[in-house]
């Protein structure tokens, strides 16, 4: 009962449109606050295709190859000096080499009793930076031949819609190419060797023709005639391909950025900016609103510091006579919290259609949650710390 | 936390800050003096509106502490105290019936007095409710504060003061306002409980004393 009188003398002063407003003012803030974080989390999931659409991400740059380059034979490989460097910057996480083939390869197959024969290229990646690693990508001469093969998926597009159209070839899908032969001709160093090779696998990262390391190092070895060589392409993996710093860093070395990675990236950086402000305009309302609730909690002592004096006198203790105010904060702010989670898993359905449509499956909403309850903890705590201060002061007399 | 003594040294409010030779501070048998109230006392503080009595039990009392030289409680300087330690003393060893009576007018009679008894936990109901009657407050026990006369607001407050365990009760004018019939009545409540657990009784006053069998006085 006493519990129920001091509340009854202390609760009067409340203002429930100060207290309405406040809580109004944060479930806008947190809520938007919380929708960007998950927005954020999403974009940024592992997606279903092959690659991220706007996570980690890479860029496989090479040297800008210009005319007078050309004519005069330059190096355009790059140094190890060139990898430290790049590997010094902070927007790169880690830089892996191509290695190409140093040998002559030609490849011919059998389409439908049609035969095709055509000069290539090879190149291996270190099997991190794969999207796609299909089993058995690996080669040990001494046990099998074949050679595993991954081809870059825009190569298979150029087939069915360029070359199988035009020559009257039937298209062919991913899985059925896997069962089309396929003779390589390896040769060099005065040697020459047929080996069987089977398309394994598809990836959009790597605008190759990618065999596996170990292969690579062998075939050079075998058959290569200029010896050790620095790589011609690097692939990075980066947080943010589209940051100004990326690009600012590839023109002044003269690098580009193969493929529209650096577009793509470009957009991905746009919506994290984007992201970013949406986020900071709803801190901004959480610190607005919490400012609203601190001149409420103030004001609300304030006209009960005679009472709060009163009640001292008769031996109850700041902490016993905060508790209420304790109460009234932390069950406004536990319905903002609460109100401010369910409005972002609402709204997270809504946009959960469109980018699945591109592929994206979303992300756990923890990360939003968890930010919500550390946003809500912080104010929380501020507020029981200025409810705990101003009570003593009421105390002191 | 029991309180066994209290001592005074060389106290004056801040306010006669200066005025130390003025024969009101000079004739003073409390300001600027070495004075003990000990556990079982019956003080009467004498004073003359304007000197200081409100001041004295504030002081003693922990609600002010604008005051030079030094009091003691069980040899322990009082401003060490802690605001928790404070609020302790207050529901355990001393009770103080303020002058302005501190009562909050929103609430009834018996919800004033419920709030400090359910904080302290030391009277049952039927006590209480023995108590409005013999101060002839029973039929207004659940009457706004606010709406009840100064004399019934402090028989109330009386009421308040004595549901909690004490060694020293200092009361600040308790009968200013009330005639002499009640005045032994609450006299007699008074005497019988402080009795009971062997409490110092210390009373300011203007002139209409509290009816009790003081064994000092003193003039402030």
């Amino acid at each position: 009962m006493s519990k129920d009188i001091v509340w009854r003398l202390l609760h009067r002063n409340i203002s429930v449109w100060q207290l309405g407003g406040y809580a109004a003012a944060t479930f806008t803030g947190l809520a938007i606050v919380l929708c960007a974080v998950r927005f954020y989390c999403d974009v940024h999931s592992d997606s279903e295709g092959d690659d991220p659409y706007v996570t980690k991400d890479y860029i496989v740059i090479s040297r800008t190859v210009n005319a007078i380059g050309s004519l005069l034979g330059g190096d355009n490989s790059f140094s190890p000096e060139d990898i430290a460097e790049l590997e010094s910057q902070k927007w790169v996480k880690r830089v892996g080499e191509f290695t190409s083939s140093d040998f002559n390869v030609s490849a011919s197959l059998d389409m439908g009793g049609r035969g095709m024969s055509t000069s290539l290229f090879l190149e291996s990646v270190p099997t991190d930076f794969f999207d796609v690693v299909p089993s058995g990508w690996h080669f040990d001469p001494a046990k099998d031949t074949t050679v595993p093969i991954v081809l870059n998926k825009d190569y298979l597009t150029l087939y069915n819609y360029g070359y199988a159209a035009s020559a009257g070839l039937p298209k062919i899908s991913e899985g059925v190419i896997g069962m089309v032969p396929v003779k390589l001709s390896l040769s060099g160093n005065g040697k020459q060797i047929w080996l069987k090779g089977r398309v394994v696998g598809f990836s959009s990262r790597l605008n190759t023709i990618a065999v596996p390391e170990d292969f690579m190092t062998w075939a050079n070895s075998e058959f290569g005639e200029s010896g050790e060589r620095n790589p011609s392409r690097l692939i990075i993996e980066t947080e943010s391909p589209g940051s100004p710093e990326v690009k600012n860093y590839l023109d002044s070395h003269g690098y580009e950025a193969a493929g529209d990675k650096a577009a793509s990236g470009r957009a991905a950086y746009f919506l994290s900016v984007a992201t970013g402000v949406v986020a900071g305009i709803g801190g901004v309302i959480c610190v607005l609103a919490f400012g609203i609730l601190m001149l409420s909690v103030w004001l609300l002592l304030q006209k009960n510091r005679s009472k709060l004096h009163d009640l001292m006198l008769m031996g109850y203790k700041p902490g016993a006579v905060g508790r209420y105010y304790y109460i009234i904060v932390g069950v406004v702010n536990a319905c903002v919290l609460a109100g401010a989670i369910i409005v972002m898993l609402v709204v997270s359905a809504l946009w959960r259609g469109p980018l699945e449509a591109i592929g994206v499956k979303g992300a756990s909403p923890f990360a939003a949650i968890l930010t919500g309850i550390a946003v809500i903890g912080v104010i929380t705590a501020i507020n029981f710390l200025a409810i705990r201060s101003k009570v003593k002061e009421s105390f002191a007399g | 936390m029991s309180v066994t003594e209290i001592t005074l040294h060389q106290v004056l409010p801040k306010v006669f800050g200066g005025m130390e030779a003025e024969e009101r501070i000079a004739n003073s048998e409390v300001w600027l003096r070495d004075l003990s109230f000990r556990r079982g006392c019956r003080t009467l503080v004498s004073a003359e509106s304007g000197t200081g009595k409100s001041s004295l039990l504030s002081f003693m009392f922990g609600r002010r502490s604008d005051y030079m030289g030094d009091i003691f409680m069980n040899g322990e300087n009082v401003r060490k105290f802690s605001v928790e330690h404070w609020c302790g003393i207050r529901s355990t060893a001393l009770s103080l019936l303020p002058q302005d009576l501190c009562l909050f007018p929103e609430l009834t009679a018996r919800e004033n007095v419920e709030i400090k008894n359910r904080l302290t936990s030391h009277r049952s109901g039927k006590w209480i409710e023995d108590a409005f009657e013999m101060l002839e407050i029973g039929n207004r026990a659940d009457t706004a504060a606010g709406k009840m006369s100064v004399g019934q607001q402090q028989r109330v407050a009386i009421i308040r003061a004595l549901c909690q365990p004490f060694d020293f009760l200092m009361l600040d004018e308790p009968v200013s306002h009330l005639d002499n019939r009640n005045n032994s009545v609450v006299a007699a409540l008074i005497e019988r409980e402080a009795k009971e657990c062997g409490a110092g009784v210390i009373v300011t006053s203007v002139g209409n004393h509290l009816d009790l069998d003081y064994k000092e006085v003193i003039k402030l």
